[in-house]
């Protein structure tokens, strides 16, 4: 039972970092809960109305109390157990619906505090951050998660400064998520971590974009590419490469189409027709000498070489890629084991 | 805790495996109670997927949402096939009428959660970065049950990045920070853990940096 209790002017109901597992109800007289702003260490004095709780949060959650419980002038109390006010609670659930409103207020207020106060104090704002999620998942090729994050960006800022890109990406995501599932398949274009020669020129984009009814067209070009893609991670490179070829001469999105007209090579590759990628990449090179996948395309060349028997041409060229400076890390790794290959020959 | 759910079936909602339940900054409508499965909070730091919690049948999630529409704080994947019921502010009230035991449930969480919240807001106010970082592990020595209590030497599974997650500051500073603890020979770092010499030569020193 509930015990009712008095206690004088002057005295301590209980202090700051004692354990204590009884919480209070003023019914008369005056308490002061005295403790120090965390922030700025003044002094704190937050007066109970009759009628109140108090230290329900400690006694609850188990921790030390936070503030010092004072008698300004002679108070009546009455004290509950944890399993006494619990059951209080349950008979009066107005009581906890009350604490709640004021618990959460408090935790809401906390959290700002403390996120302000993180690492930087940038916190990205909402709209960006949800955005970047989608992001994240497209990188790790968790598309079905990229699905989710993108849509409710969509959902939540129709007209978002990212609303292209992230239907864009949600439109890549969900077909990739058919058809290789989570985890599996290619990288999706301008999300490559590491075969695909780094950062795509997905700036091209926003420009072939402007043409005025170029969407359309644009989707067929990334649906025939993607297709492709599709076939070449099946090794099936005969068909592969017939459909990069028709996405090559569509006349398309120029995005896709630069793309595709680099992946005959890579389907050449696959098909063991040596003369033809080494014809293929060397006019591909003089034609665009600026290639983003520059890089990329030495390597086949080199490859090529080394299975046409010319070691001396491919060691060349895998030495030119290693001297670049934006190698990154897969492709250095795979020219270093040609390199290997070469000089066990 | 025994609840009566059987009235709230049409709350019910289905997650598969690997399912998000919501990400972070989706703006946030609802709260779940989980029936069956589990589910992993996580956030999303730089690039890769840091687990903060799994939770289990029986808990609450997503409970700052009760009040305002706020963007979550943290993804909730599925990980299992996973059923939870979905409360959102207008089924909240005849939810907490029909079972208490949910409310009571929810009240404790939140001083749980309060109280977390304080203990890191007390170590992000430390103006000096090194009391920052011995603060962290007092928190983390707090959380941990069981202590050899006799000696003050402490062993911490983590790394000097999550270290410097907990006290905001960069991994770098973090980094050297600690570098500073073990040249005074109050810290070892390993490839897995963090040996504190004396955790109560680091409570005095966190006291005396705070502002009182």
């Amino acid at each position: 039972m509930p015990k009712a209790s008095t206690y004088k002017a002057n005295s301590v109901i209980y202090f700051q970092g004692d354990v204590g597992d009884k919480i209070y109800i003023l019914q008369s007289g005056t308490v002061s809960l005295n403790s120090n702003d965390i922030e700025t260490g003044e002094e704190i004095h937050d007066h109970i109305k009759t009628g109140e709780f108090f230290g329900v949060k400690s006694a609850l959650g188990k921790y030390p109390r936070e503030e010092n419980a004072v008698v300004l002038t002679d108070a009546a109390v009455v004290v509950f157990s944890v399993p006494e006010f619990e059951q209080l609670a349950l008979s009066n659930t107005r009581i906890v619906m009350k604490m709640l409103k004021v618990f959460s207020n408090q935790l809401r207020r906390l959290h700002t505090k403390v996120s302000g106060l993180m690492q930087g104090g940038t916190q990205s704002n909402p709209e960006d951050g949800l955005f970047r999620i989608g992001e994240y998942y497209m990188r790790k090729k968790q598309y079905a998660q990229a699905v989710y994050a993108f849509n409710k960006y969509l959902t939540y800022y129709p007209s978002g400064r990212h609303q292209a890109d992230a239907a864009r990406h949600a439109e890549t995501a969900e077909q990739f998520a058919q058809k290789y599932g989570s985890g599996k398949g290619p990288s999706a274009p301008g999300f490559q971590g590491g075969s695909h020669g780094g950062n795509e020129a997905n700036g091209g984009r926003g420009a072939g974009g402007g043409g005025g009814g170029g969407g359309q067209n644009l989707s067929d070009s990334a649906k025939a590419y993607y297709e492709a893609v599709s076939s070449f991670s099946r090794e099936e490179f005969a068909k592969a490469l017939e459909q990069f070829k028709q996405v090559a001469a569509s006349g398309g999105d120029e995005e896709y189409v630069l793309k595709s007209t680099f992946e005959i090579g890579r389907c050449l590759f696959g098909l063991e027709r040596y003369d033809a990628v080494i014809k293929h990449y060397t006019g591909l090179i003089q034609k665009f000498p600026k290639l983003p996948d520059l890089n990329e395309a030495l390597f086949y060349l080199g490859r090529a070489y080394q299975e046409s028997g010319d070691t001396a041409r491919a060691g060349s060229f895998f030495k030119k890629i290693l001297s670049m400076e934006d190698v990154d890390e897969g492709l250095r790794r795979k020219v270093n084991k040609a390199v290997r290959a070469l000089e066990g020959n | 805790m025994d609840m009566n759910l059987a009235a709230f079936e049409r709350f019910a909602v289905i997650f598969q495996k690997g399912d998000l339940l919501f990400c972070e900054y989706e703006p946030g409508d609802a709260f779940y109670l989980i029936q069956k499965g589990r589910v992993q909070i996580s956030k999303i730091m730089g690039d890769i997927e840091k687990t903060i919690d799994i939770l289990q049948p029986g808990e609450i999630f997503g409970e700052m949402a009760i009040l305002e529409e706020a963007p979550r704080s943290a993804n909730a994947v599925a990980l299992d096939d996973v059923k939870v019921l979905e409360f959102n502010r207008a089924n909240f009230e005849v939810l907490m009428r029909g079972n208490p035991q949910i409310a009571l449930k929810l009240l404790k969480l939140f001083t749980k959660r309060i109280y977390d919240q304080r203990r890191r807001f007390m170590i992000l106010t430390l103006d000096d970065v090194h009391a920052k970082v011995a603060d962290v592990f007092l928190m983390i020595d707090e959380s941990q049950s069981t202590k050899d209590v006799g000696t003050g030497q402490r062993v911490f599974y983590t790394t000097p990045d999550d270290i410097g997650h907990w006290a905001g500051i960069s991994p770098e500073k973090s980094r050297e920070v600690l570098q500073h603890f073990v040249s005074q020979r109050r810290v070892e770092i390993y490839q897995d853990r963090i040996v504190v010499r004396n955790i109560n030569d680091f409570a005095r020193f966190v006291n005396s940096r705070r502002k009182r």
